[in-house]
């Protein structure tokens, strides 16, 4: 399949200008460096809580943001003369998924740059985030292509952000509701075991595993994006 | 350019087209003419991939409509639907600026086509300002700015007042001189009589006539003279030999007000032939 970076700039160019007029959806955006103030002020942070406020910033940008664009665009009937132009799948997946993806790695550097949390000498850990990134931005978009309108998607969103984007603050009721033990496998919680083997000094026959884990969960969610962006090419 | 054969759409327990068969050549203006609910929506998007037949072939550009979503093929129609739609927060340019990059048209093009659906002055409004005849002609100009070897457009006209019809029609037909082939569908006759260069007429999913309209009216016309007279009285005589000395005696007794044959429209057409209005 050929990738014409033409059409991809287009479809990023315009929904750039279009983001810029959209207040309900960039507001958004604000939610977790809201959060990164509060716990600054709480103190010395562990890092547990820095890795909750970074996946909750690739939560609420990368997934909220992205499933809402779509939703939009679904709703208004504009993906499907998307799909009638030249531009693929590939494309226009890219394309929609470019804006979300410079919000929401500047949203979480503030974030970080707020709880004065470097990633200098975190190489691994600066991989993962990249890997969740991708998972966090298919699911996205695979949530804005399975709902019809953007207030479908923001009730959707819901039981979603809970458990993708808080299960390390929910991992710690893990005691008390052994349900929650699921969590674990959350690419939020592999984030933070990613970040505390390295911090031990892990290599990679350590690290392959939460690497691994998260990168299934890119694989499912990238999978499910391509099948539901196919079907619904027709009606 | 355009060939179906047989073609039948079933939704659930519900038939939408029984059996369509017709053709388009390269150059055609073809009207495809029905009552609401008939199919014409439900042809359309078969045609343009967006709906699989339940069985039956379409074929476009000579291959079937299933193998059409390919960036080449794709580059080669253009399509305005009733689910067609523009992004509201941004300008009709901006609108049209992304088609012309999706389509590696030059953005000259985008004048053209504003022009063309008599809107270059707004261009710079944003499209959540326009009414609804604007977006429509906004959703055309789009179809047409890659001048698209094949146009589909469902009911292009619906929304818009007589004159900016006329500016369309006008358009369309330059289009069409252009190369491009027209597949439209409407249920304003006088806008398939004034465009089209075939018409169907699509009833409950069975295309029941095809012809050129201007054979269809020579078909239907009925073998009648109108005579209005001056006063006031209106008589229809046979169009025959034995009205002549009858007419000739209105006429030196300079009694007449007007004298006319009676053409049929397409409408009239389609109620004779389908026992059904076109509503
Ligand atoms: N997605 C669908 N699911 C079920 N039935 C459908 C669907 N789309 C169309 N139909 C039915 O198929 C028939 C034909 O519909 P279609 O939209 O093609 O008509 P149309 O000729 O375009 O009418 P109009 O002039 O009102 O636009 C209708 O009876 C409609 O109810
Ligand atoms: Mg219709």
């Amino acid at each position: 399949m050929t990738f014409s970076v033409k059409r991809f700039m287009a479809i990023f160019q315009k929904d750039l200008k279009d983001l810029y007029r959209n207040l309900y959806i960039s507001s958004t955006a604000l939610m977790p460096l809201i959060f990164a103030v509060i716990y600054s002020r709480i103190g010395e942070m562990p890092l547990a809580m820095h890795l909750f406020v970074i996946t909750l910033s690739l939560a609420l940008v990368g997934t909220f943001l992205q499933c809402a664009i779509i939703a939009e665009e679904k709703e208004k009937n504009t993906l499907r003369g998307l799909m009638l132009s030249p531009a693929t799948l590939t494309e226009i997946i890219a394309g929609k998924s470019a804006v979300t993806i410079v919000i929401t790695v500047i949203v979480t550097a503030v974030s970080m740059f707020i709880m004065d949390f470097s990633l200098s000498g975190r190489g691994w850990l600066i991989a993962g985030i990249l890997l969740s990134l991708i998972f966090f931005i298919a699911l996205g978009t695979w949530m804005g292509l399975i709902t019809r309108s953007v207030v479908e998607a923001s009730v959707y969103i819901l039981p979603v952000m809970f458990i993708f984007g808080m299960a390390n603050m929910f991992i710690g009721l893990a005691d008390q509701f052994s349900f929650l033990q699921v969590l674990e496998y959350t690419p939020g919680i592999q984030l933070e075991e990613i970040a505390n083997l390295s911090e031990a000094g892990a290599g990679f026959d350590e690290l392959w595993k939460p690497f691994a884990i998260i990168g299934a969960w890119v694989v499912v969610t990238l999978v499910l994006t391509a099948v539901t962006f196919k079907k619904r090419m027709m009606d | 350019m355009i060939e179906v054969k047989s073609l039948e759409k079933i939704f659930g327990d519900k038939q939408a087209l029984h059996d369509v068969s017709f053709q388009v050549k390269k150059g055609e203006t073809f009207g495809f003419l029905g009552p609401s609910g008939s199919g014409k929506t439900t042809t359309i998007k078969i045609l343009t991939g967006q709906m699989r037949q339940s069985s039956g072939t379409a074929n476009v550009f000579g291959v079937p409509v299933s193998k059409l979503n390919t960036s080449e093929y794709r580059k080669r129609f253009g399509v305005v639907t009733d689910n067609s739609g523009l992004y509201a927060r941004l300008t009709i340019y901006d609108n049209l600026k992304l088609y012309a990059d999706l389509y590696g048209t030059s953005l000259q093009r985008i004048d053209e086509a504003l022009e063309s659906v008599n809107l270059d002055s707004e261009k710079k409004t944003q499209v959540a300002k326009l009414s609804k005849g604007m977006t429509q002609r906004v959703l055309l100009a789009r179809a047409l700015l890659h001048k698209p070897e094949l146009l589909f457009l469902d009911e292009p006209t619906s929304a818009l007042d007589p004159a900016n019809s006329k500016h369309i029609h006008n358009g369309l037909k330059e289009l069409n001189r252009q190369g491009t082939t027209i597949f439209l569908t409407t249920h304003d006759m006088e806008e398939a009589d004034h465009l089209c260069s075939q018409v169907a007429f699509l009833n409950k999913g069975v295309v029941q006539l095809l012809d050129e309209p201007k054979q269809l009216k020579k078909q239907y016309r009925e073998e009648i003279i109108g005579i209005e007279l001056k006063d006031g009285r209106e008589l229809e005589l046979p169009l025959k030999a034995s009205s002549a000395e009858e007419i000739q005696q209105y006429i030196s007794r300079e009694m007449v007000e007007r004298i006319y044959t009676k053409e049929p429209t397409l409408g009239d057409i389609f109620v004779e032939v389908t026992g059904r209005e076109l509503v």
